[in-house]
């Protein structure tokens, strides 16, 4: 029993040891949640595809239902205003940053804030 | 210690599944109906429960019922085309109203997406090019926007001009109906250039619809109907640049601006211009490979919104100079016996038109509308010694109004058209002139259970000023076996008048003479036909299967008969018959992560009667197969196409004098060509490079007697394959939102 006890140890620090060797490999990477006003999975799309496009980002994933947007990002070639000002671009909300008007019209209706989460 | 700790795992796992199962028990059903504020039952909606996607469609009386054992929380979504869908809390009740509110405005209502091409909800077979498969051939003109679909075919008109023409269901481009926003146009003397007058810049999405459409857009499509949705002023990149060249020298430019001028007014302007001005022969027959020309065009479009009201106009100019013939010809040489043979023309084009509508509050299904346009066409070209030139100028006033009986289940569309063609051509020392005036009256019914059937009835009577009433019937119907297996039913009859010259500008560059046999009458044709849609899912990868068949048989065809006589192109009314069977299956799939597949093949049977003699008709393959792979890395921030397409043997009209009175025919050779492009998308930049014909395959002596090109065995009219080689261009787009 103890033995094992042991060995789950011992191996759990050995992958923490991994991952934090891995994280201060990747210096400067950081990750922002942002609330977005996304409604659908096209949205998702949308915003996830737009995110790709943006300098510095090296991921991004948006939870639908909680509209919440997850984006991993290098800070020295971005920051989080810059992310959020793409997402505006695409016609979404981002915190308390107001979707860019023409964007948003330019949305599909099932896309617009109004036909709510689905 | 342990065996304790599983006991009580074990324990609360078995509880929790004793929850789970006796959740139902406790739940009860919802019912409800959805209705408008005037209390009309909305039949077709879609209620779900919110976060799922299970759900219900209100029937005939706007009712719906669901099981609270699907909900994951206590709130429905409930939509329907025209109206804000609404969000509402349920918890606790078993029986619930829902009033829909209108939405404040309404728009089209357009199927789009990257990979659903194949509308599931069109009552008719059609197909839906989108800007990103407009983005996958080179640039810049509407033919090349067809080559990575098998719907419809792209051939050359002639081994002079380039031109290239559409063909569906294995008949002539003419008996096409080009739409742009769902108003026809290019109509007429413009037929056999038209696919050069609208630059892919232009364009949106491009909806292909095989068979028998709607009467709402007149008596005219025969074999099909393709719309050309223009890029939206108020949905349009404000700025979209495309540059473009190839290794023959020709270039292209294109510049879309678009602006939202005032809240209710928005705009978009698109300049297109191309040029080629170098000289190519290639197979070394004395003639350019290609015409040299130059084209410049503008479209401006405006659109108006405001509560109810929604209007928008547009202006197109354009014009275009082309210069083709043997390498040595020079514009306006003079005639004489060292004179080489060349082709010239001019062309000027002018149109307008506005599309009103009006939304009637608090119903928005019910609304009125007013199309206009007009259209100023001129040409003047040459063809050796051949002079022809000619006008069109045509208005035309249609006015829509649509609305529900009873409920959403039943729709009409009623309303009037009139059409004015002006139309005057000369060739050498003949004039020719017309002028139609056709008041109509058009009624198109839909019916719709809101649950697997859809039927269009549609009828329209025309008063045709030269040949009387014209009565135009069609019929399409739609039946989901299942949400995935989809039938297609259509049928129906169109109508036309032919222009025989324009329609054959090819037969120009020959030394066939032109010979009216007698007065040719309107060509009248029905077609029956159907498809099946099959989607599916294999490895979690989307698919679908569909295969259609179509027959159409003319009631009168102005016959283009090259065969009976050689140096002569004779018209006249078809005796006996003439035919197009089509059948075509294709496979659509998603085979691995990114790369899409596309295969189809197509079968054509098309035959005319020649002389009394049933003959197929030249230059139609009888076999053809396509294949088109898309890759796309995830975000498209790579793309790669490759299109091949097999091309069975033709058969062809002879210049040589018969020895046996039999029509004995030549072949055309059966051959392959091969598209590829690759894009690289950045954030506002895209360059992309690509190559038509890679596999480099010419028509042997596309020019029949070149040698002697005003002798009488002279003919560049035959042309069934590429006369150019390989191509490989390169291009740059950019982009701001």
């Amino acid at each position: 029993m103890k033995n094992i006890k042991a060995l789950i140890f011992t191996l759990t620090m050995l992958l923490a040891s991994v991952s934090t060797q891995a994280q201060s490999q990747k210096k400067g990477e950081e990750t922002v949640q942002i609330k977005t006003s996304a409604v659908c999975d096209m949205c998702k799309k949308t915003i996830e595809k737009a995110m790709a496009y943006e300098k510095g980002v090296i991921s991004s994933n948006l939870d639908v239902k909680s509209q919440m947007l997850t984006v991993v990002y290098n800070g020295k070639k971005t920051n989080t205003d810059n992310i959020r000002k793409a997402v505006n671009a695409t016609g979404y909300d981002a915190d308390d940053k107001p979707a860019q008007e023409r964007a948003y019209n330019r949305l599909d209706d099932c896309c617009k804030k109004e036909a709510g989460i689905h | 210690m342990l065996p304790n700790r599983i006991y009580i795992i074990f324990k609360a796992a078995a509880l929790l599944l004793l929850l789970c199962m006796a959740a139902p028990a406790f739940s009860q059903h919802l019912h409800g109906q959805v209705v408008d504020p005037q209390h009309t039952p909305i039949v077709g909606a879609n209620v779900i429960w919110q976060g799922t996607t299970t759900g219900a469609v209100t029937d005939g009386n706007g009712n719906f019922g669901l099981s609270y054992a699907d909900a994951t929380t206590a709130s429905i979504v409930v939509s329907f085309i025209g109206y804000r869908p609404d969000t509402i809390s349920v918890a606790g009740k078993e029986l619930i109203t829902v009033v829909l509110q209108p939405a404040t405005n309404i728009k089209e209502v357009v199927v789009e997406g990257q990979l659903q091409r194949l509308s599931a909800i069109s009552p008719a077979n059609s197909q839906l090019i989108t800007n990103r498969d407009l983005e996958k051939s080179a640039c810049c003109n509407l033919a090349e926007s067809f080559e990575t679909n098998a719907s419809v075919e792209v051939s050359t008109t002639d081994a002079i001009s380039g031109a290239k023409q559409i063909q569906m269901l294995g008949l002539d481009g003419a008996y096409t109906l080009l739409t742009t926003d769902n108003i026809p146009t290019l109509r007429g003397l413009a037929t056999p250039y038209r696919l050069n007058y609208l630059s892919g810049t232009f364009i949106e999405s491009i909806d292909i619809i095989k068979g028998m459409g709607s009467v709402l857009n007149g008596y005219e499509s025969i074999s099909g109907q393709v719309n050309v949705k223009l890029k939206d002023p108020d949905k349009t990149e404000r700025l979209y640049l495309n540059l473009y060249g190839n290794s023959r020298a020709k270039f292209d430019a294109n510049l879309n601006l678009s602006a939202q001028v005032t809240p209710k007014w928005s705009t978009v302007l698109m300049l297109h211009t191309d040029h080629l001005g170098n000289r190519v022969d290639r197979n070394n027959d004395g003639f350019m490979d290609l015409s040299l020309g130059t084209q410049y065009n503008v479209y401006n479009k405006w659109k108006y919104e405001h509560k109810d009201v929604m209007s928008e106009f547009g202006v197109n100019a354009l014009q275009e100079t082309r210069l083709g013939g043997q390498m040595e010809y020079e514009k306006r040489e003079p005639e004489g016996p060292n004179q080489h043979f060349g082709t010239e023309s001019g062309t000027d084009r002018i149109s307008f038109y506005n599309k009103s509508s009006y939304t009637f509050p608090g119903k928005p299904y019910q609304s009125i509308g007013l199309i206009t346009s007009a259209a100023h066409h001129k040409f003047n070209s040459l063809f050796g010694r051949r002079n022809y030139s000619g006008e069109q100028n045509s208005t035309t006033a249609r006015l829509i109004f649509q609305s529900v009986i009873g409920h959403t289940g039943h729709t009409y569309k009623a309303g009037l058209s009139y059409t004015h063609d002006d139309y005057s051509e000369r060739l050498s020392d003949t004039s020719f002139a017309r002028t139609e005036q056709v008041p109509g009256a058009f009624l198109e019914y839909v019916y719709n259970n809101s649950k697997n059937l859809t039927v269009v009835a549609g009828s329209r009577v025309d008063l045709h000023n030269m040949y009387g009433t014209v009565f135009t019937p069609r019929l399409n119907v739609k039946f989901d076996a299942t949400p995935n297996t989809i039938f297609r039913v259509a049928a129906g009859k169109g109508f036309r008048v032919a222009n025989p010259l324009a329609e054959n500008t090819a037969a120009l560059v020959s030394s066939r003479r032109f010979v009216f046999r007698e007065a040719l009458q309107p060509e009248q044709a029905w077609n029956v036909g159907g498809s099946f849609t099959q989607y599916f899912e294999l490895g979690g990868r989307p698919g679908a299967f569909i295969t259609d068949y179509y027959y159409t048989t003319f009631q009168n065809q102005v016959v283009a008969d090259m065969y009976s006589t050689p140096q002569l192109i004779a018209f006249y009314n078809l005796k006996g018959r003439s035919f197009s069977s089509s059948f075509q299956a294709e496979l659509q799939y998603e085979a691995l992560k990114g790369l899409e597949v596309k295969t189809a093949y197509k079968y054509y049977d098309v035959k005319s009667t020649y002389n009394g003699q049933l003959e197929q008709r030249p230059m139609i393959p009888q076999h053809r197969f396509f294949v088109n792979l898309g890759f796309a890395t995830p975000f498209d921030k790579w793309r790669a196409d490759l299109t091949t397409q097999y091309f069975g043997l033709m058969p062809l009209a002879s210049m040589e004098q018969q020895h046996n009175a039999d029509l004995s025919m030549r072949n055309s050779d059966q051959f392959f060509v091969l598209n590829g492009q690759i894009t690289r998308a950045l954030k506002r930049w895209d360059i992309y490079l690509g190559g038509e014909n890679l596999l480099n395959y010419r028509q042997p002596s596309p020019i029949l007697g070149a040698g002697d090109p005003f002798g009488p065995n002279f003919d560049a009219s035959m042309v069934w394959g590429p006369i150019t080689g390989r191509i490989i261009y390169a291009g740059l787009r950019f982009k701001i939102n």
